[in-house]
């Protein structure tokens, strides 16, 4: 056996020198084994096909990506690879109505200052109706991954841009190429109300004009072409432009415009646009919707609510009585107490959401777009606290959502025929320990081991790498690259900006456990300009804020970029 | 040619006149202003009386005084006179043109600058002072703006053609507390920066002031004689003698009281608060410690968007209930004329009215310490008086004649010569 | 057909959104009663209807089930109107291009600032929202009424107020695109290049869009239609009389320069903002027909406002100009009524003289005096009580009546008015404001950003 190794080492090494190092590696590459077989059935197993239809102690048979049988005392096919469910639950897979689950960012690249702002390239403007975010995907993005742990299996994607990013998708959260993920592809014109960097349309007045002039000018531009169709001579002819051919399907009403509209605000923004234009909307990751429902009724909106929640005051707890220090006994103030308390009041309205969208008769599902995925059975949690019923919490989660999607002939319960998109976890799923054991997608199976209580480990944070940042200002963000080097145990590197032409050197760097600080000096107009740093580092992100003396304080947002 | 010699004449005429209207002179004489309705501030309101000015004092007082030889009279029947107001805190003189950085000279480089004197830079040609004593101000302090010292701070009297001449006896040293709050509405820093900045500063502060006190003891043990050329320390020396009062601007109910804890552990002797525009939040620390304050602006919005309409309007009321002794500021240069109405509004909304004028008036020259030459209309005071034909907080009360130091200041400024030119302009619509 | 189509649309459009909006039913007893056009009437009652004043007079007798608001020893006077804004909105500045004509404050509305509500604190009733002037052609404007507590920013629009736009001449956007991105105008030279040139291409824009619907009309017509461009469309409105102008202006010149412009194209609707400097030029606006919004007192903030007066309100009033007296500041705002005073010290205006500077004027310059700006049968109920005189700077706004909803009432009011509370807000940060006065209209044009890196 030793010998046998230490031959093919030999080998190995007479390839490397001979053929050099991408041979070597190859040759070492672990080979991905498919499963042995296409069958699946799980037995004996309690299946929640859909809200309100519960199967005890049944059997599900998937083959191919279909599901092929539920019920009870089902024969098992011989050649299907058994789960045993025993004390199991299943669910149809979940799905998310808005996220960017395995959607590549595009490289930033420098770009030129655009010469005249009030009339910038429409790519720069974030004009990109024109864009599919299947020509985005990864099937191997970890955010895919992570999504697919909770038992989502299915998401509506959208590209990364500006006011109109491009064309939405449904893709499976599995596959091995971004063409097997796809499910349907068009299936939204996405939208947003974001503005340009400090080119128009800068704010949302700009934002609202642009819309409703590109829109008009496509419906010109469209009824011209089919004048133009019907006897071509004579007529000049119509100028091909791909970004107003993009709402061509809209104004037809055969794809919607799904809008992120998360404050009230945005959602009623969104109304007054679909009221002046005519399209079908969506709105998504909505957070702040329930004084809207009126008017989201009577537009027959249709709604993706946000999994994202604003944090609860957690309850100081009283357990520390042993460091409580003399001095800081907190002196009573009613003033504050009564400011947290509408404070926790509110924090519970965004919680009830989902319950006053029930309430209203008015059907929803979920969206991921800006939840921390960790905290999203948190969350769901949370809903259910404040009214939602498990079987309305799922309901969004999944049959509902399909219908939203227009794919509830495949998507959304556990039927025979449809895709063998599945849940399987160990508690009821909206239990706090209900551990996602198993999850199809396209009948394809990802394993979960029972998980330990472990506690996180606090291991060092390392922030050396690039980084790509950007600052949050009321005219828009601003970009660019900070990189940091580790020196023992010290930080040193430089940053770009648009205000300058170069790297510039970091004055100062440092790190207090996941507090990174830095500052640096930009020259602006003859006049030195001190920019002070201060983030909380999570991983592969930050979020804080940059101040300068003379002008006060933007928050800021950074992501690492991956290593290569 | 005897036509060509009139005309001449004429328009010699016409630009002396010009030329006068433009640059009328103060008029330095004995003044004796009669049948005047009093308001002394410290001493009641005397019907029917009489103020002598003479020497740049007032000499006399009351009902029945006799009008020296040689006096001017001027007969002030149905007339008030009140002493000149005084606004705690501007950078009147300072600036000129608020968005033109060449004309703005309160916010000198450095961030511990004691050195820096506002009274240097005041520009007594400023055209923003004659607009402001015609309204009955005469007497302001013109601070420094900036970083956490960023100078000292001079009271300066409206009427000079130097800063001497206009020093009216005060100066302070000025420290911008280390600030918790947020810096109006650009200011995004998250609540963690703002703790930290703060704290960064406070640090600063605590060292610079160890070191004055350093400095301090150098100078007692070796007579002045051990120390050499250090500025910013020596500016900052008679503040730790306290010879010299701190003016310490913090707002935020917050920074009041780290301010007010501050001086106690410093045992800083001469401190006036400035700005507390959450003063009423923590009034009885501020009452308990007795320290003045310097409040405004009062025409302002709340500091939180949850805290009730009125509360700037209330705040110098709510002080004063607590026990606090208030005067005000507008923190202006271009429009310190509307100390008259801040005082207004305070009194409105619970100062009172009585409150209010000693709150810019005797009040500040206390605070200042110049209570003996302004403040109230009394024997042996500055002849720095206004008078009007009303109440002068009231808007539509006329300042009829203002005197600084004795000094009969001509009450034209550039907006009433604009005024007077162009309210039936000539040549109108057309030319011909 | 389709166009009565489109009209019965319209109006039921219309009607849906006066369906939406509150309307109250109020009797005010006993109070000193300045209708400003009609005379001032003590211990009088004035009743409300569905939101509209019924009738004014003696011992009005209250209808059963209406609120009765005892004004014994007050004084009642026309809600105040603001016609320079900038409250209730999400972003003010397009500052990206010298004309965006297109833009609408309307579309920005935020009826969650408690800006809103401290104006009604101050007995404003209506405020004209209006976009910055970062540019010569700023966005259109939208006249709202202050209705605190609706949660929609369609709730605050004044229905069938008059479509507006900002233009803004000097030295903003001279500033911002000559010297930010080096565009024109970078002088005042350009300002009025950048208008007139606007104006010419909307007027060709217009004439090919007649042409081209004339030519439709004939049958068996095929052609191309004129490329739809929203911010032509918008500028023709101007030219068409639909929207009236307010610019944002300081110097007599260039106050000059636009009279002369509008001549030539024969705009008439036309209202100057600041117009520090209009006294200079008061003869001209007055024979113009073209109106002024101004400051009571406010100077020195920028080089072009150096030489102003705080006469200029009361100039302007004895040469013939409609003068109404504005904020353009959330806090000025609360006392316009001590602002329109100030014309009394300078100036000697009268009581109704200075009262309609800021109600019946600036109702007048948006267009809306007949339903708003004065006390009178048949009028919206709009209506401001303060404790004493409006004019002295002792008064204090007590009750502020919105189409006869109490919406501000000094003796119930509330510490904590917020609608929204932000989840994320920690609670106890104060903002502490700056000290020196400046005009608002550049902000968004103007944040730390913009002024490090070169808009200034």
């Amino acid at each position: 056996m030793k010998s046998i190794y230490l031959k093919h080492l030999f080998t190995a090494m007479v390839l490397v020198l001979g053929l050099g190092m991408p041979t070597l590696l190859r040759a070492q590459e672990e080979r991905t084994l498919g499963p042995v077989s296409g069958t699946y059935a799980i037995t004996n197993v309690t299946v929640i096909q859909a809200p309100g239809r519960k199967l005890d102690m049944g059997t599900v048979v998937i083959k191919n990506g279909i599901i092929t049988a539920v019920g009870k005392g089902i024969a098992v096919p011989p050649e299907a690879i058994v789960i045993k469910g025993d004390s199991l639950f299943v669910y149809a897979g979940f799905i998310d109505g808005l996220s960017r689950t395995g959607v590549i960012k595009p490289k930033e690249e420098t770009k030129e200052k655009v010469k005249d702002p009030g009339n910038p390239p429409p790519d720069r403007a974030g004009i990109t109706p024109q864009n599919d975010v299947r020509n985005f995907l990864s099937p191997t993005d970890k955010t895919v991954e992570d999504l697919r742990a909770l038992g989502f299996t299915t998401a509506q994607v959208v590209p990364y841009g500006g006011m109109l990013p491009g064309n939405a998708a449904v893709v499976s959260l599995g596959g091995k190429s971004a063409d097997e993920m796809v499910l349907a592809s068009k299936t939204a014109l996405y939208s947003e109300f974001t503005t340009a960097e400090r080119i128009y349309p800068a704010t949302v007045l700009g934002v609202m004009a642009k819309y409703r002039e590109l829109y008009r000018q496509a419906a010109q531009a469209k009824s011209y072409e089919s004048l133009y169709a019907s006897n071509r001579t004579g007529l000049e002819r119509p100028s091909p432009d791909r970004i107003l051919e993009a709402f061509y399907p809209v104004i037809d009403k055969r794809e919607p415009v799904l809008f992120k509209a998360e404050k009230i605000l945005d959602v009623q923004r969104a109304i007054t646009l679909q009221t002046d234009l005519g399209f079908s909307l969506v709105a998504a990751n909505v957070k702040e919707g329930w004084d809207v429902l009126p008017k989201i009724k009577s537009g027959n909106v249709k709604v993706f609510l946000s999994l994202d929640l604003p944090e609860e005051k957690k309850d100081e707890k009283k357990d520390d009585k042993k460091d409580v220090k003399k001095e800081e006994k907190a002196k009573p103030d009613p003033e504050k107490d009564k400011l947290e308390k509408r404070k926790a009041e509110f924090v519970t309205l965004y919680a009830a959401q989902p319950t006053a969208f029930q309430k209203a008769g008015v059907p929803f599902g979920f969206s991921t777009l800006t939840a921390k995925t960790k905290d999203i059975p948190a969350n769901l949690r949370r809903m259910i606290k404040e009214g939602l019923t498990e079987d309305q919490a799922l309901a969004a989660l999944t049959i509902n959502a399909a219908q939203i999607l227009g794919m509830s002939d495949r998507l959304g319960s556990i039927d025979n025929g449809k895709i063998a998109n599945l849940v399987i976890t160990r508690k009821p799923y909206f239990n706090e320990k209900a551990q996602v054991r198993y999850v199809f997608v396209d009948g394809v199976v990802y394993k979960y081991e029972p998980k330990e209580e472990k506690k996180a480990d606090a291991k060092k944070i390392d922030v050396s790498g690039t980084w790509s940042y950007s600052i949050e200002t009321p005219q828009g963000a601003n970009t660019g690259k900070l990189k940091l080097k580790k020196q023992g145990d010290n930080y040193s590197g430089t940053i770009t900006s648009q205000y300058a032409d170069k790297e510039v050197e970091l004055k100062t760097v440092s790190l207090d456990n996941n507090q990174l600080t830095y500052s640096y000096s930009l020259q602006v107009e003859g006049s030195t300009v001190n920019v002070d740093a201060a983030v909380t580092v999570d991983v592969d992100t930050f979020e804080g804020s940059v101040t300068t003396a003379q002008y006060g304080s933007f928050p800021t947002k950074g992501t690492k970029d991956p290593n290569r | 040619m005897k036509r060509k010699i009139q005309y001449i004449l004429a328009l010699a005429v016409l630009i002396s006149m010009t030329v006068q209207a433009q640059q009328p002179k103060g008029k330095y004489a004995t003044f004796a202003l009669t049948h005047a309705t009093i308001q002394t501030v410290t001493k009641g309101i005397i019907q029917d009386g009489t103020v002598i000015l003479s020497q740049g004092k007032i000499t006399a007082v009351g009902a029945n005084v006799s009008i020296p030889a040689g006096a001017e009279v001027v007969d002030c029947k149905g007339k008030w006179i009140y002493p000149g107001l005084i606004d705690g805190g501007t950078t009147l003189g300072l600036s000129e043109v608020g968005s033109d950085s060449r004309t703005q000279d309160f916010n000198e480089v450095g961030d511990v600058i004691p050195q820096m004197k506002a009274l240097t830079a005041v520009n007594p040609n400023s055209a923003l002072i004659p607009v402001t004593r015609i309204s009955g101000v005469t007497t302001v302090i013109a601070a420094p703006e900036g970083d956490l010292v960023p100078g000292t701070a001079a009271l300066i009297n409206l009427y000079g053609y130097t800063p001497d001449q206009m020093y009216a006896g005060f100066e302070g040293v000025v420290l911008n507390f280390p600030n918790t709050g947020r810096k109006g509405f650009f200011d995004r820093r998250t609540d963690e920066d703002i703790k930290k900045a703060a704290e960064k500063a406070m640090t600063r502060i605590n060292s610079v002031w160890e070191m004055a006190v350093q400095y301090y003891k150098l100078d007692s043990a070796t007579k002045s004689k051990g120390v050499g050329y250090y500025p910013e320390m020596e500016a900052l020396l008679p503040v730790v003698k306290g010879e010299r009062t701190l003016m310490i601007e913090a707002n935020a109910s917050k920074d009041i009281q780290a301010a007010l804890k501050w001086v106690k552990d410093h045992k800083v002797k001469k401190v006036i608060l400035t700005g507390v525009a959450e003063g009423w939040r923590v009034a009885d620390e501020i009452a308990k410690a007795n320290i003045p304050v310097v409040a405004g602006p009062v025409q302002e919005l709340p500091t939180r968007d949850y805290d009730r309409y009125d509360k700037p309007y209330a705040n110098p009321g709510l002080l004063k209930k607590a026990g606090v002794k208030v005067a005000l500021r507008t923190a202006q240069a271009s429009n310190v004329r509307n100390l008259p109405y801040h005082a207004a509004f305070a009194a409105a909304y619970g100062l009172g009215k009585e409150e209010a004028l000693r709150a810019v008036t005797i009040v500040p020259a206390e605070i200042f310490g110049v209570s003996d030459k302004l403040g109230s209309i009394e024997v042996g005071k500055n002849a720095t008086v206004l008078v009007s034909d009303g109440d002068p907080f009231e808007t539509k009360t006329n300042i009829l004649q203002v005197y600084i130091d004795g000094w009969q200041v001509p009450m034209v400024s550039r907006q009433t010569l604009l005024y007077d030119e162009f309210l039936h302009r000539d040549p109108g619509v057309t030319k011909n | 057909m389709k166009k009565i189509f489109y009209s019965f649309a319209l109006l039921a459009l219309v009607t849906f959104a006066h369906a939406q909006v509150e309307r109250g039913n109020l009797l005010i007893k006993n109070g000193t009663v300045l209708t400003v056009t009609k005379g001032t009437f003590e211990n009088t009652d004035v009743l409300v209807k569905d939101g509209k004043i019924t009738q004014i007079g003696k011992n009005i007798a209250a209808p059963a089930g209406v609120k009765v608001i005892d004004a014994t020893g007050q004084f009642v006077m026309p809600g105040i109107i603001d016609a320079h804004s900038h409250a209730g909105l999400d972003a003010i500045n397009e500052a990206t291009s010298p004309v965006t004509a297109e833009v609408f404050t309307g579309d920005v509305l935020n009826p969650f600032q408690v800006t809103l509500y401290r104006a009604l604190g101050g007995g404003v009733t209506t405020i004209h929202a209006m976009h910055g002037s970062a540019n010569a052609i700023g966005g259109q404007c939208e006249t709202i009424k202050l209705r605190y507590g609706v949660k929609d920013g369609d709730g605050l629009r004044m229905e069938g107020a008059p479509r507006t736009i900002k233009f803004a001449l000097g030295e903003n956007p001279t500033r911002v695109h000559g010297g930010g991105s080096s565009i024109v105008p970078r002088t005042r030279m350009g300002v009025e290049f950048v208008i007139r040139e606007s104006f010419s291409k909307a007027k060709e824009y217009m004439e090919a869009w007649d042409k081209y619907n004339k030519a439709k009309t004939q049958k068996g017509f095929r052609g191309t239609p004129p490329a739809y461009n929203l911010r032509l469309e918008t500028l023709a409105e101007i030219l068409k009389g639909n929207i009236i102008i307010h610019c944002h202006s300081y110097r007599a010149d260039e106050i000059n320069m636009l009279l002369n412009v509008c001549k030539d194209f024969g705009v008439k609707r036309l209202v100057f903002q600041h117009v520090n400097e209009g006294f200079k030029v008061a003869p001209e606006l007055a024979k113009f027909g073209a109106m002024a919004s101004v400051f009571a007192d406010w100077w020195a903030y920028k080089f072009e406002v150096y030489y102003s007066t705080a006469y200029n309100a009361a100039i302007l009033t004895r040469n013939g100009v409609v003068t109404s007296i504005n904020s353009d500041d959330a806090e000025l705002m609360r006392h316009l009524y001590h602002e329109a005073a100030k014309t009394q010290k300078y100036g000697n205006l009268s009581d109704d003289e200075a009262l309609a500077l800021i109600t019946l004027n600036p109702a007048k310059q948006l267009g809306i005096d007949a339903r708003v700006g004065s006390l009178e049968v048949g009028k919206e109920a709009d209506i401001a009580i303060f404790n004493s005189h409006p004019l002295s700077s002792y008064t204090i706004p007590m009750i502020t009546v919105v189409d006869g909803v109490v919406r501000f009432d000094r003796e119930k009011d509330a510490d904590d008015v917020r609608i929204y509370v932000d989840p994320t807000q920690a609670v106890d940060i104060a903002t502490i404001q700056g000290g020196e006065q400046e005009d608002h209209c550049m902000d968004g044009a103007e944040d730390a950003f913009g002024k490090l890196f070169g808009l200034n």
